[in-house]
């Protein structure tokens, strides 16, 4: 099995590779640059113009006066040793000085938001699945609906008008506090909250319908016995597969929620660096967040692998 | 085969459409959803040809105005009608989501059937091709695209489009596999039927299931991505309204003037909420097995 996700590893940093040279060729075909983007801004506020001096200075010091396979050859050089020099609206720092300060944030009001999911969406599965069909089953199923469909940013806006205006009850905006962290994780895990509701849900319906449920019920194992102790065990394992693309998603959603709440996470330096033209610090950002999709995505299969040993066998079948 | 009786007594099998119809329109909730999706996207065409109003016209005398008799859900802060504002987002988001998915459709379709169609080394190739689309953090890659492509209705649903094809791709890829195995296809083969014709008459129908339920699903994650970046500020290029767009000015204004950010919000969501019904409702058409 090891030998497997070995070779997934491989084909994880092959595809981060290919990744970053696509990145890289786009943004060198894209039109405009840094420079002209900031001229525009700037001509708006005073007259200065950008010297032909300094411009050179600048493409110098960014290496803009050497080729772009330099550059990008250096650029892999630098990422595998975890360095992405500075970024062009921010000079004087090095970006992964700034993803160091800032992906901390995001990863934990992902982190945040995926806690809260299974901790409030399995029990609301659980209900669904015995209630199955009645009326409790039908509310949970409409509000995991409205949560899972619904993007985070709208449900954002809803829930602080709601909790902030209307009812004074929590800040709109500020970052710090505590309590500044509730609207923007709650506002993320909406949506996971309803993928883990219907995921728990039909899981467990399915498993109830097993013919050792039905063992279990006639050798007479009790409702909440076999519910809790046979059915929801072998339930929950598979819950494990939607957490990977529930972490890439979040990434997204950190983007957003970031954007609305003025978080300074690292979804809002991606943004502007993406508006501003920023090209090292696009390039670094798109690399980290692919890196994380990907390698959440593998630790996710592993230790699903890990725990049902049907999946393992399955890979190590498949030719190792 | 559903068997019904005609007024003069005689059977008659219902068409496969037919069936798959019935079932959706069995589940109320989704059949109420497209009843919705009816009404928006008249509404998206013929609100704008009867208003007084354009989405670019600007009245001093409404800024910020609240819901009234003239303007009904009130205005911006620029004085621009937002019921007109909200009928184009929805006009936007409806090309944009429908031409996402057939730029999606389209190269889906075509690799994930070359794929399986032709197998070996062809199909390794195209397979990793898809393994690292799949990996690809693709709002990012929007971004990169809008930047390289330029800010035009167009050219956002086509990034969006070229983004999102890698689930389409595999899933096209799997039903192909499957089918090709299947004896009928082999009596084709031996009858002497071209590939060709393999493709097209025996292949791409037993796929229309999971396609329709791909694409369905494909509509409201396109508004969702091209509202998305709209909110980033690399949507559609303003004064064109976008729901995205009117969600980030109007989040200035909660405090003071809510209507500005709650009924953009609100009928962004129910407009996603109505597509995901339905996709969700086609999904259990197409394979009754799932209802659980």
């Amino acid at each position: 099995m090891f030998k497997y996700f070995l070779k997934r590893l491989g084909y994880m940093f092959l595809a981060v590779l290919v990744i970053s040279a696509i990145t890289f060729g786009l943004l060198q075909l894209a039109p405009g640059n840094y420079l002209e983007t900031q001229r525009l801004l700037e001509k708006t506020m005073t007259d200065a113009t950008v010297s032909e001096q300094m411009k050179e200075a600048w493409e110098k010091f960014y290496d803009l006066d050497k080729p772009a396979i330099y550059r990008y050859g250096k650029f892999l050089v630098n990422a595998v040793q975890g360095k992405f020099g500075p970024s062009y609206k921010y000079p004087t720092q090095n970006i992964e000085d700034i993803i160091a300060r800032t992906l901390p944030i995001s990863a934990r009001l992902a982190l945040m938001a995926i806690a809260v999911a299974l901790v409030v969406g399995i029990p609301l599965g659980i209900i669904a699945a015995i209630r199955q069909n009645r009326i409790l089953d039908r509310i949970v199923m409409f509000v995991s609906m409205l949560g899972s469909s619904i993007p985070a940013y709208v449900l954002a806006v809803l829930l602080s008008w709601a909790l902030g205006v209307a009812l004074h009850l929590l800040p709109v905006i500020g970052w710090g506090a505590p309590v500044n962290y509730v609207l923007p994780v709650v506002a993320l895990a909406l949506g996971p909250i309803g993928t883990v509701t219907k995921y728990t849900r039909s899981t467990l319906v399915e498993t109830l319908n097993q013919e050792y449920i039905k063992v279990a019920r006639a050798k007479g194992g009790s409702f909440f016995q076999v519910t809790f102790k046979h059915a929801l065990r072998n339930s929950l394992i598979p819950l494990i597969t939607v957490v990977g693309p529930m972490a890439a998603s979040l990434t997204v959603g950190t983007v957003f929620v970031e954007n609305m709440f003025a978080i300074p996470g690292l979804g809002q330096y991606y943004a502007s660096a993406a508006i501003n033209r920023d090209y090292p610090m696009v390039m670094a950002t798109t690399v980290i967040f692919a890196l994380l999709v990907m390698g959440m995505n593998l630790l996710v299969d592993f230790i699903h692998a890990f725990l049902d040993p049907r999946v393992k066998k399955s890979l190590t079948q498949k030719g190792g | 085969m559903a068997k019904q009786k005609t007024a003069d007594g005689h059977m008659k099998s219902r068409s496969h459409t037919m069936t798959i119809l019935a079932q959706y329109f069995s589940n109320k909730a989704a059949a109420f959803c497209a009843g919705v999706i009816v009404v928006l996207v008249l509404m998206a065409i013929f609100v704008p040809v009867f208003s007084p109003y354009s989405y670019e016209d600007v009245d001093y005398t409404a800024l910020y105005a609240t819901p009234n008799a003239q303007h009904w859900l009130g205005c911006d802060a620029a004085g621009r009608d937002m019921l007109m504002l909200l009928c184009y987002s929805l006009r936007n988001a409806l090309i944009v989501g429908i031409g996402a998915c057939a730029v999606q459709f389209v190269i889906g379709l075509l690799l994930g059937g070359i794929s399986g169609y032709c197998g070996g080394r062809i199909d390794n190739l195209l397979s990793r091709v898809i393994d690292i689309m799949y990996g690809f953090p693709t709002f990012l890659f929007n971004l990169i695209l809008v930047l390289l492509l330029g800010r035009s209705l167009f050219t956002i649903f086509f990034a969006i489009g070229l983004t999102s094809w890698a689930p389409m791709a595999r899933l096209v890829r799997s039903q192909v596999i499957t089918v090709k195995q299947s004896d009928y296809v082999e009596a084709g083969h031996a009858l002497g039927a071209s590939n060709t014709r393999i493709l097209l008459h025996y292949i791409l129908p037993n796929c229309l299931g999971p396609i329709v339920i791909c694409l369905s699903q494909g509509i409201p994650a396109a508004m969702f991505a091209e509202s998305g970046m709209s909110l980033i500020g690399l949507g559609i290029l303003p004064p064109m309204p976008s729901w995205g767009g009117l969600i980030t000015t109007g989040q200035q204004f909660i405090l003071s003037y809510p209507h500005m950010i709650l009924f953009p919000a609100l009928s962004f969501a129910i407009t996603i909420l109505a597509f995901s019904y339905v996709g969700d409702g086609l999904r259990d058409a197409f394979d009754p097995r799932q209802i659980g």
